[in-house]
């Protein structure tokens, strides 16, 4: 009864706070919107996006024309071949990517296929005087065939390392279509015969299959995955604002001296803000996971996938509910200032956070912060999370993050309750 | 460190007004504080109704009902959900909260103010709804420290009139106030305190045969504690 009142006035307090409405779901549903589309190009692959390159061709022979195909057939690549309708020169190209107004530029340099064509005749000519089979050659010291490829300073690394991956990719293929031409002539000596074609890309295929339960290829971590359960944490943990301020505010109105002056336990006066509040905290989850659902696929955006353990969804919003009233708790009644509590609060939250990986994932970070998160209650949910939404995990998977988030809550809401009855009677 | 309070020993009569005067600083706040369990006594014994404040404080604080000078109050409740909420506290169920709040928000004048919030109330109204939530458990001791600070006088007669009701019905009241001149009207015995020890005690009557006589209960206060400035 007594903590069923402690609920009501609280809800009946919160109701009438409309900056704490707004900082409790407003904010946050603003936060992780803005947050996914700020991020939404640093989560995505190369293989998800399409970047323009720029493509100098001095070569205008079958290796460039072979290369230029290649990058039209690509989803990923925009190929320019002229600029404000004049054909692209080495030197302007190199201007425009210096400038930043292009990502990268190809430039395939004049004889390329000439020197490329006679390097593989002349490895050929090697091969065949080696084993007796042809005059001897002259070593093949001739320099390397330079292809270059400029970078704006800002590409990310793996859409440079995939960008030189695949011109080396297209140039090997062509290296080994000749090489087997120049073979075959030297085989078939003056005997006209039909040229044998070998496609060596049939030869081997790499499968790329997300390694999850249930076969759910193609989810990766991507924006939305990574900032709707990272930053709903991030604005459970955050109801500290409004309760370590409604806590103190009541401690120097007056209000809670009142109430230590009636007969009886405090726990009712505090189990009953820890209930509403953790009530407070799995409504921002819901409608955080609402805007993920619903409103990130209307603004380009992924629509966020759940997972099919709704067990463990509701389980780890809990935990994690529990987890961000309890400590919240324990600032509201450990210090005696809203000053005090709300700048150690905001600080000590911001830094769970980022230890936790709702910034940057944890994987992404150096190895010393990697073993340091393990540790923040928020890595603990958000990896919860993420073996719920993108590994589609078993209860029984994600339990030992659960036990240590119930703990975690336990531990402050009983250093809650011995604070605040120690200052009971001081 | 002095003692806030030392060598302190006084006992409130059962059913009576007691005024516990003195200047600032002499110690009243923290002889409330003990009294109510607030702070913990180092020596000495307070009892209250023959029970111990340090070992059954909780008994007694069922038996006391305290009005703080600082109004101890939701201010953005309104008075009836303030009310409501402190009943549930003291263990009120049901129509008995009904009947509770009625009454004493018709008797403090405040039955149409019920429901706004606090915050929206005057001076006078919010000593008064600070007053009734000392009462809703209907308690036999009453603290009262300064309770008609910064209240007109209809809201003062209203508190001063209603304390008297209550004596009348056996409630004791323990008052602290420095408005001399009400704590004369009201109360039947006093007890003066000066740096943490007792200095006099006793009807007014008593008080002022005790110590070289005058004219009322300011004269004697001056006489015993000085007119030097304390703060």
């Amino acid at each position: 009864m007594k903590v069923l009142a402690t609920i009501w006035k609280e809800f009946l307090l919160l109701l009438r706070d409309p900056g704490g409405l707004a900082l409790i779901f407003i904010m946050p549903l603003a936060l992780v919107i803005v947050m996914a589309l700020i991020q939404n190009n640093t989560f995505r692959e190369f293989q998800e996006t399409r970047i323009d390159v720029l493509f100098v061709d001095e070569d205008r022979d079958t290796l460039s024309g072979h290369i230029e195909r290649s990058f039209q057939a690509s989803p990923n690549l925009h190929l320019i071949t002229a600029v404000s309708g004049k054909p692209l020169t080495k030197d302007a190209a190199r201007r425009l990517v210096q400038s930043g107004d292009y990502q990268a530029a190809v430039i395939i340099p004049h004889q390329a296929t000439f020197d490329l064509r006679e390097k593989t005749k002349r490895a050929v000519d090697e091969l065949f005087a080696y084993y007796g089979l042809g005059p001897a050659t002259l070593a093949n010291n001739t320099p390397a065939v330079e292809l270059e490829i400029l970078f704006d300073p800002a590409i990310k690394a793996n859409y440079k390392q995939a960008l030189a991956s695949a011109v080396e990719k297209m140039v090997t293929g062509v290296q080994a279509e000749w090489l087997t031409d120049a073979m075959q002539e030297r085989f078939s000596g003056t005997e006209p015969k039909q040229k044998i074609k070998i496609d060596f890309s049939r030869m081997i295929h790499i499968n790329q299959t997300v390694a999850s339960e249930n076969e759910r290829a193609g989810l990766v971590l991507n924006a939305v995955q990574h900032n709707v359960p990272a930053w709903s944490m991030f604005a459970m943990f955050f109801i500290l604002f409004p309760l370590a301020g409604n806590f103190i505010k009541e401690r120097e109105e007056g209000s809670m001296l009142r109430l230590r002056l009636i007969s009886g336990s405090q726990f009712p006066v505090i189990a009953g803000k820890f209930i509403f509040y953790l009530f407070v905290c799995l409504l921002q989850l819901v409608s955080m996971i609402s805007i993920g659902l619903y409103v990130m696929p209307l603004i380009g955006l992924s629509k966020l996938v759940l997972g099919t353990n709704s067990l463990g969804i509701a389980l780890t919003g809990l935990a994690v509910a529990m987890a961000a009233t309890g400590y919240g708790l324990l600032i509201a009644v450990y210090f005696r200032t809203p000053q005090q509590a709300l700048s150690f609060g905001s600080i000590s939250v911001v830094i769970l956070a980022a230890l936790g990986g709702v910034w940057v994932p944890a994987f992404a970070m150096p190895q010393i912060m990697q073993n340091i998160s393990p540790y923040s209650p928020l890595n603990w949910g958000l990896e919860a999370f993420n073996d719920l939404f993108l590994r589609n995990a078993s209860t029984s998977v994600i339990l030992p993050d659960l036990v240590k988030l119930v703990c975690f809550s336990l531990v402050t809401l009983a250093a809650s309750v011995l604070i605040h009855k120690s200052r009971t009677v001081s | 460190m002095n003692p806030a309070v030392d060598q302190l020993s006084f006992n409130v009569p059962e059913g009576e007004i007691f005024g516990l005067l003195g200047p600032n600083g002499a110690g009243k706040s923290t002889t409330l504080m003990m009294l109510c369990g607030l702070l913990k006594i180092s020596a000495g014994a307070i009892r209250v109704f023959g029970l111990d404040v340090d070992k059954e404080g909780a008994e007694i604080r069922r038996q006391l009902g305290v009005a703080p000078q600082d109004i101890a109050l939701f201010p953005n409740l309104t008075a009836r959900e303030n009310l409501v909420y402190f009943c549930r506290m003291y263990g009120l169920k049901g129509h008995v909260i009904h009947e509770v709040l009625h009454h004493y928000l018709e008797v403090f004048g405040l039955l149409d103010k019920a429901n706004m919030r606090v915050s929206h109330f005057s001076g006078g109204m919010k000593r008064r709804l600070n007053l009734i939530a000392a009462l809703l458990h209907h308690p036999r001791l009453i603290v009262l420290d300064e309770p008609t600070t910064g209240v007109d006088v209809q809201s003062r007669n209203m508190i001063l009139d209603y304390m008297k009701k209550l004596r009348m019905e056996g409630v004791t009241i323990l008052y602290s106030s420095h408005l001399l001149e009400e704590a004369e009207k009201l109360c039947s015995q006093f007890a003066i305190i000066d740096e943490g020890r007792l200095i006099a005690s006793g009807t007014l009557t008593e008080m002022l045969a005790a110590n070289g006589g005058g004219e009322n209960l300011e004269q004697l206060f001056l006489h015993l504690t000085g007119k030097g400035i304390r703060d």
